[in-house]
């Protein structure tokens, strides 16, 4: 019995063969198997043969009259391919066909139809550049010989493809047969004679003939294609920042920081503050850091910021701009004001304080973020017609004015309730919260406080606490937190940058107590910790011993987090899901920011204040494209990266210079880069740069450049082969089947 | 032992691997390789194993590659390299280098077309290009005989009596990529079959130089020497033999493979995987009442010039069957063999030049028109396509 098979060059016809020579081997038969080797390469007509005899097998021709006709792509289909096949023979095809579509010449023969592509793709067969459809194959062709099932799976145990036994049922399972009631005959004799054969160039001509004018992208069942793929510095930016677009910007080859400032205006009114105080959640994505650290994103968003310090910004208002009042003029507000301007509607800004910057200009200290790049981008946001009401606190009735003054209301206020321990003794002069203290250093003109300073968190506001302690003039700086270091909720950076000055790290410790003697703070007691099973934000949860221990001190700083002041609300409104707010009325209101999310940063702030504008716009009938936030899933993962591609750079991190001594020196530790050669670092993942690595890889040398951007390939000679995506550094090259 | 299905090139490594680890109580191994198709898949999985005292050095040319395998086996290490078609040419210097230094170097040559113009499939004026470079050369049938015929090249060239290098040659694809059932010989059993080489004249700690200058004298001497190692092959080759068949239970096939011979009275002499698709046609004519036979020349050097002679002794119509042309002379084979049956109506066929699938039609039209033919004639040109 012979079997022939057609496919092309890397799709497994060879092995496919091979596959089916061990089945029969294992029924003990004796089995040969080869293929029809030529000289191309991938994507070129390939046949490979198997036969199977109870006699030792001594023929070594190919095979001319195949019993079973195996074709991996229909698209070879044609006499050729047909040729020999015995009537009553059995053609397996992996094709989109079904059974309707088949021609007539099929009627002799008993044939199958699989879409084996489809399904090796879907179990993951073969490389991001080729499916391998040929263990999938012999699945269909068991069933459509009379194979058992078992046959196969023993065999695929035997020699290491099990993996491929699922996608392999599924082609056993669903393979479409028509089977036909033709008997099996005879092939008749071949003519051998010379005169059949093709006539041939003199060897001389042969020799000096042209390059061939075969077109050998007929043979392709794939193409390559260049596409942009989701970055996941961008994909992880909860302000939705085109970090890709920035940092490719600042590339050797990119637009420079007038582009990169432009890329950054589209989603954000922030980067000279994000650039110092973001988390940077594009750096906790960044796949270089699987190489050999991340890229120094937030320093490019800041050395961006610094080069463009008046950003020339102009909006048109629409025709008739809905009115929206925003309360708060923290990160949040301004995001929303800004997105708001953007589209050419109205914005009003109400504070309390007498300047707009909410947090960032009562709760972040000078050291980490200066007033003069704060008061910058406040006074951008209000160049583009954002009007600010300063001075004016909100309580529930003025609330309620305005909903009914405004076309709609966002209410971008903060958590302005602050936690306490409640414990006798907090009410001593000793004894103060955090943000207050805070508050005083940035707003009041400054603080001072002596001796040991205690402060009780592990966040962001405990960081900056302790930092400003020591300028404030503590000799002695301790941070005592619940849990361990890892799950402290403040920025890694915050945390090295403090202990760095100093500030003592205290974990597993939980206030219990003040210690009061005569009216005066003396210490704490701390009960000692120790961590039990996670709790619902996936941190491990801390445990009193019943241990304590007296820590003397002389003032303690209340940094345990913070609550919505439900007194703002008019009676009936309430938060709901997705920035909504319900009213009683069915007023216009939405929440952002902290108050809506609780995620505490600023980044997460300036992302939701552009989706609670654009829900606001959406609610009052504009037609506006509002802010999602990405997926991260879909972003290029680090694996999609060819890393030998990158030579290794160190990261060209953040210079800083702690004063000495730090009491009343309030300027600023982190000067930035010293240049924006860190651009040249990024891998621009899923986006062409065009690197020429397609062009220098591609065998047959039809990729070329293009005049104005990217390459183009002439499909008339790409045989498909794949190369240029599996050399592609970013991953931003695909296949396409045809 | 176990059946496995796999092809010639690798049943070639996976001999290589198991002669080197024999060796490996006296000076190991060492193998200098080179790739070129049909013969990749064979060094590939040899680069692969983990051979203790063993190197598998990758070097940049086949003229290197060799003389990894020289260099090697003046210290004594068994020794082994694969090649094929221009990639020989290109190691002629130092193949000639390792004849005349009388080196054991086993050569897998994989038999493929000489270019340009480029042509990858088989054809045997590769190695018959090297029939003069002082080496032994057995050609195969089928993927168990050419991983037999490795480790038992090992055992006729390291012989005390012999110390000549020896091609084990397969035809390309035919043999080297097409996956037969094979029977895996055991370590233990390629342990009993080999025994540790031991080379008269290794280089020893003291500095040489291996070579040097031969005066007419000399190389009179040591090429009478050469020769008398030559003659001494077929008592060897018989000794080997018979020790296979113990060991490994199956059996070496002679230098000369006659099929249906004792009363042939026309016959096919071919080499190599031909000798398969002759059988059937014999097999056919014979139910015909037509007397004929087939002869498979397996070594041609030495050539067994003394059983040519006496299988074709009673044959009447002969028809010579080369994958070759010496190019104005004829097929190589028929040279060869001319002189072996003077009485004889003998015809040269070149058939299935550049690799053509020669297929059973195709013998069937050489035996109809042999038997026809009033004397010999001149060497014709067959075309299969």
């Amino acid at each position: 019995m012979e079997i022939r098979i057609h496919g092309r060059g890397g799709q497994g016809g060879v092995t496919g063969a091979k596959i089916l020579a061990l089945i029969y081997a294992r029924l003990g038969k004796d089995v040969q198997t080869f293929g029809d080797y030529s000289g191309e390469r991938s994507g070129a007509p390939v046949r490979a043969y198997t036969r199977v005899s109870d006699e030792p097998i001594t023929n070594r021709n190919k095979v001319y009259h195949p019993d079973h006709l195996l074709v991996f792509d229909d698209s070879l289909l044609g006499p050729a391919v047909l040729s020999g096949v015995p009537k009553g023979g059995h053609i397996l095809l992996n094709t989109t066909m079904s059974l309707s579509d088949l021609p007539p010449e099929y009627a002799d023969f008993n044939v199958g139809l699989i879409n084996a592509t489809e399904i090796a793709r879907k179990h993951g067969i073969g490389t991001k550049s080729l499916v391998i459809v040929n263990t999938t194959i012999a699945g269909a062709y068991c069933k459509l010989v009379g194979l058992e099932f078992s046959e196969l799976d023993a065999a695929y145990n035997d020699i290491g493809f099990a993996s491929n036994l699922d996608s392999a049922r599924e082609a056993f399972e669903t393979v479409e047969i028509c089977e036909t009631s033709t008997p099996h005959q005879h092939a008749p004799e071949d003519d051998l004679s010379a005169a059949q054969l093709p006539m041939v160039m003199e060897l001389v001509a042969h020799v000096t003939s042209p390059a061939t004018g075969l077109k050998t992208g007929t043979w392709s069942s794939q193409r390559p294609a260049y596409v942009e793929k989701l970055a996941p510095c961008s994909a992880f930016c909860p302000a939705g920042n085109d970090a890709i677009g920035f940092v490719q910007a600042m590339a050797a080859n990119g637009g420079g920081a007038a582009e990169g400032a432009e890329i950054l205006g589209r989603s954000t009114p922030l980067s000279a503050v994000c650039g110092r105080v973001c988390p940077a959640p594009c750096m906790q994505g960044c796949n270089r850091a699987e190489k050999e650290g991340t890229v120094n994103i937030r320093g490019l968003e800041r050395w961006i910021a610094e080069q463009n310090p008046v950003a020339v910004r102009k909006v048109e208002r629409v025709a008739e701009p809905k009115r929206l009042a925003i309360i708060g003029g923290g990160p949040a507000g301004l995001s929303a004001a800004y997105e708001l301007a953007k589209a050419g509607h109205d914005a009003h800004i109400f504070d309390t304080e007498a300047k707009l910057g909410g947090v960032l200009r009562t709760g972040i200290p000078e050291y980490r973020l200066p007033r003069v790049a704060l008061d910058r981008e406040v006074d951008d946001v209000l160049a583009l017609g954002v009007t600010a009401h300063c001075n004016e606190p909100i309580d529930a009735g003025r609330m309620s004015e305005l909903a009914s003054d405004f076309d709609g209301v966002i209410i971008a206020a903060g958590l302005q309730k602050l936690r306490s321990l409640g414990l006798p003794g907090e009410d001593s002069d000793a004894v103060e919260q955090g943000i207050r203290f805070l508050h005083r250093i940035t707003m009041g003109g400054g603080a001072t406080v002596s001796g040991h300073v205690v402060i009780l968190g592990g966040g962001n506001t405990a960081m900056d606490c302790a930092r400003s302690a020591y300028r404030a003039g503590a000799e002695k700086v301790t941070v005592a937190y619940r849990r361990t270091h890892a799950e402290m909720p403040a920025i890694r950076e915050e945390i090295h940058e403090a202990e760095a000055e100093g500030v003592e790290m205290l974990m597993l410790r939980a206030p219990k107590g003040y210690v009061v003697a005569d009216g005066k703070l003396t210490g704490i007691e701390l009960e000692i910790q120790e961590l039990g099973e996670p709790d619902e934000s996936g941190r491990r949860s801390p445990k009193g011993t019943g241990q304590t221990e007296t820590l003397d001190c002389d003032c303690v700083l209340l940094a345990l987090g913070q609550s919505i002041d439900a007194s703002i609300f008019p009676d009936g409104w309430e938060m709901s899901d997705d920035h909504h707010v319900k009213t009683a009325n069915g007023a216009v209101v939405f929440g952002a920011g902290d108050i809506s999310t609780w995620e505490g940063t600023v980044t997460h702030a300036i992302g939701s204040g552009r989706r609670a504008a654009g829900l606001a716009l959406n609610a009052l009938g504009v037609d506006y494209e509002t802010f999602v936030r990405p997926e991260r899933l879909t972003a290029v993962p680090a694996t999609a990266i060819r890393m030998d591609h990158f030579s290794k750079r160190d990261m060209n991190a953040d210079q800083m210079a702690h004063p000495s001594p730090l009491a009343g020196d309030y300027s600023e530790v982190n000067s930035g880069m010293a240049d924006a050669t860190e651009a040249d670092r990024c891998f621009s993942c899923g986006k062409c740069t065009s690197c020429d690595n397609c062009l220098v890889y591609c065998p047959e040398g039809i990729i070329a450049r293009q005049t104005e951007y990217g390459y183009a390939v002439d499909n008339d000679y790409c045989k498909g082969c794949g190369i240029c995506v599996e050399e592609c550094p970013r991953d931003s090259m695909e296949m396409y089947q045809l | 032992m176990s059946r496995q299905l796999i092809s010639a090139n690798h049943a070639a490594a996976e001999a290589a691997t198991m002669a080197a680890r024999a060796n490996k109580n006296a000076r190991g191994f060492a193998s200098g390789i080179y790739p070129i198709t049909p013969q990749t898949e064979c060094i590939e999985y040899l680069a692969k194993q983990e051979i203790e005292k063993g190197a598998v050095v990758r070097v940049e040319s086949e003229h290197s590659a060799m003389g990894v395998c020289i260099g090697a086996a003046l210290s004594g290490a068994r020794t082994f390299t694969a090649s094929a078609s221009n990639g020989l040419s290109y190691m002629v210097e130092n193949i000639a280098t390792a004849g005349f230094y009388r080196l054991p170097i086993l050569m897998y040559a994989v038999n493929r077309t000489l270019g340009p113009p480029w042509n990858i499939w088989v054809d045997h004026g590769d190695t018959f290009q090297l029939r003069d470079a002082g080496w032994m050369h057995v050609y195969c049938e089928d993927n168990q005989e050419v991983m037999d015929s490795i480790l038992f090249a090992y055992r006729v060239m390291e012989d005390a009596r012999i110390m000549l290098p020896m091609m084990v040659c397969a035809d390309a694809f035919v043999l080297s990529h097409t996956m037969m059932m094979t029977d895996m010989p055991t370590q233990e059993q390629v342990d009993a079959y080999l025994p540790d080489l031991n080379l008269p004249h290794a280089v020893a700690s003291e500095p040489v130089t291996v070579g040097g200058l031969d005066f007419p004298r000399e190389t009179e001497v040591h090429r009478r020497q050469h020769q008398e190692a030559f003659d001494r092959v077929p008592e060897v080759y018989a000794e080997a033999q018979a020790e296979f068949e113990k060991v490994f239970g199956r059996k070496i096939p002679d230098r000369v493979v006659p099929y249906q011979m004792d009363d042939a009275e026309i016959a096919i002499v071919c080499i190599g995987t031909f000798a398969s698709t002759v059988k059937p046609v014999v097999d056919k004519l014979r139910k015909q009442g037509i007397k004929a036979g087939l002869v498979r020349l397996r070594m041609l050097r030495p050539f067994p010039e003394q059983e040519m002679v006496e299988i074709l002794s009673g044959v009447e119509r002969i028809g010579v069957m080369d994958r070759d042309i010496s190019l104005g002379m004829g097929g190589v084979l028929w040279s060869e063999t001319r002189g072996c049956a003077p009485h004889a109506i003998m015809q040269n066929y070149m058939i299935g030049l550049g690799g053509g699938d020669v297929r059973a039609g195709h013998i069937e039209t050489i035996f109809t028109e042999l038997l026809e033919q009033k004397e010999s004639g001149k060497p014709r040109i067959v075309e299969v396509g």
